[in-house]
């Protein structure tokens, strides 16, 4: 891929949600290059220190910033933000790191494992070897209890949602829909594909940040036995090779396609 | 010596809950605390604790609490026939309960939640910086029958302090055909003129899956011009989205912080603390209002808060 020597993604518009946000959104895709857009402008606005800017949420393709309206005005910080998107070339995001989850595979742990299979034409071992060797790049942090949403699902995975959604998925489940995969950090109702489960900690209340993972940080899901998957139960999953991952290299956040 | 509740029977859902824990949405950690924050902040200043300080928030009926040791109270939200030892509780009132009086919310009359704060404020533990309860995150639980809830030391009361009421005129009014203000968007753009005009125009019944995540309700259906679904965005607490039929969701305090639905409005903030007071079954109407009018309801709000913490201080 270019997008690294080309243009860095413009802004698609700025518009206000409610009495103090701005939604800040690049063009409406799901890509590696939109999404570091995203990060790098959302590491920038983290610090420039914006005078009255409370918060800033990342997500794929738009970021939104929530502000206290007594300490700023809106077309101020929108003309800031703005002029901010200029300089992203040169914004340095931090480091990238690999966390592996050690997963176990089918049966009651990977319920969809066979539908899996037959939609996609892949033998139950073709498709843990192509998942388990897959790394999945963190977009962004959201929906409940710190759940990352992760890309990258290599194509002949890549399946429409569940027509009825499951009432219940249990905490560390592993699933897929789309391009996205996405591990479970509390027991959730959730339309997607469960190929597994994980026993690794990704969300604890008691803990800042209450999970180790950010965005622009990997994911790997190796396959292994269900006794070794239970020791790690209740633990946090461990950073390997933070520096071999850079986000400044090609590979990695750039094989997701959207 | 050890002052507080305790908590003989939580009724239909009691928790505790405060200001909540803001700034958190960018990892997926709604903000929660009391939906009704009006309710919460006044019961606290008319107990002489700092307005989020940490009470009750409990739903429609049942909650029955004793006194451990001699405690001051106060009651505000909804009316849901606040008994004290059997008599009439006062609302938006601070009085002390001796040890072993007992308060019992007995049926709702009006409103859905009622607030309790106690003097010195209801320890509890901390999680992410606030004492909120979000169960379905870990964060505490929704308490149970035979919990024994202590109150922060509180400041000794001071020789001239007395008892305090909030004027009936700045009480919530009863009702159950609510008017909510909302600013148009961020996603008006994929909403039908029809389907716009039918938001702003139809009244909704709120459901009875209505909770502290979501308020939903039904009425006639919100037109769009190419479906809901868009690229997962930052939901803020009062978004309104709406699904593939076309009902509108309102996300609240336990609401999901990311969401894949086309927003049409988001609620202002100043008329947030109505979807803690809605019944199953009362009925909205949305009423689009500028930002500038959002911002002086919010100022107003503010003024109202800093006269009552000035006028209730010990």
């Amino acid at each position: 891929m270019t997008d690294e020597v080309s243009r860095p993604p413009q802004l698609h518009r700025i518009v206000p949600v409610g009495e103090d946000g701005l939604l800040v959104e690049f063009a409406a895709e799901i890509s590696p290059t939109i999404n570091r857009a995203v990060r790098r402008l959302s590491t920038a606005l983290e610090q420039s220190g914006l005078t009255g800017v409370l918060e800033i949420v990342p997500a794929y393709r738009s970021l939104l910033v929530s502000f206290d309206s007594r300490l700023v005005e809106l077309s101020p910080l929108r003309a800031a933000i703005t002029a901010i998107a200029e300089t992203l070339e040169d914004q340095p995001l931090p480091p990238s790191r690999l966390f592996r989850l050690p997963t176990v595979y089918g049966g009651s742990y990977g319920p969809d494992l066979d539908h899996v299979c037959n939609a996609s034409g892949l033998a139950a071992d073709e498709v843990i070897d192509l998942f388990s060797r897959q790394r999945f790049p963190v977009c962004c942090l959201g929906f409940l209890c710190c759940l990352a949403y992760l890309g990258g699902v290599p194509h002949p995975l890549q399946l429409p949602r569940r027509a009825t959604p499951r009432l219940r998925v249990p905490a560390g489940a592993v699933g897929i829909a789309n391009a996205q995969a996405v591990v479970l950090p509390i027991e959730l109702p959730s339309g997607f594909h469960y190929l597994g489960r994980t026993f690794v900690s990704l969300y604890d209340p008691q803990q800042f940040p209450p999970t180790p993972i950010r965005p622009g940080d990997v994911v790997e899901f190796p396959a292994v036995s269900a006794e070794a998957a239970q020791e790690w139960t209740g633990q946090f999953p461990g950073v390997c090779d933070v520096d071999r991952i850079s986000n400044s290299g090609p590979g990695l956040a750039d094989d997701h396609s959207g | 010596m050890l002052t507080g509740f305790r908590i003989l029977d939580p009724g239909w859902q009691t928790t505790i809950q405060d200001e909540g824990r803001p700034r958190l949405r960018r990892f997926g950690i709604p903000c929660s605390g009391a939906l009704d924050q009006f309710s919460l902040q006044v019961s606290n200043l008319l107990v002489g604790n700092r307005p989020g300080a940490a009470g009750l928030e409990t739903v429609l009926q049942g909650l029955c609490l004793e006194a451990v040791g001699s405690v001051i109270v106060a009651v505000t939200g909804g009316d849901l026939s606040a008994e004290w030892n059997g008599q009439p509780a006062p609302l938006w009132t601070s009085f002390r309960m001796a040890s072993g009086d007992r308060l019992r919310f007995r049926c709702h009359q009006n409103g859905c939640r009622a607030c309790v704060a106690l003097r010195g404020g209801v320890a509890a533990p901390q999680y992410l910086g606030s004492c909120s309860t979000f169960a379905r995150g870990g964060m505490w639980r929704n308490l149970q029958r035979g919990d024994l809830l202590p109150a922060n030391d509180p400041a000794p009361l001071s020789p001239w302090s007395q008892m305090r009421s909030l004027a009936p005129a700045l009480r919530p009014r009863p009702t159950s055909d609510y008017r909510v203000r909302v600013i148009i968007g961020p996603h008006q753009d994929r909403f039908t003129h029809d389907g716009l005009h039918t938001f702003l125009t139809a009244r909704y019944r709120i459901s009875s899956r209505s909770d502290r995540q979501g308020f939903r309700t039904e009425g006639p259906p919100v037109a769009t011009t190419h479906g809901s679904d868009i690229i997962s965005d930052p939901t803020p607490v009062g978004s309104v989205q709406v699904p593939g039929d076309g009902q509108p969701i309102i996300l609240l305090r336990d609401g999901q912080t990311t969401g894949g639905y086309a927003r049409i409005a988001a609620v202002i903030s100043s008329d947030l603390d109505q979807f803690g007071r809605m019944m199953p079954a009362d009925t909205v109407r949305f009423e689009s209002v500028s930002r500038e009018a959002a911002l002086d309801a919010a100022a107003r709000r503010r003024r109202l808060l800093r006269y009552l913490t000035a006028a209730f201080a010990d």
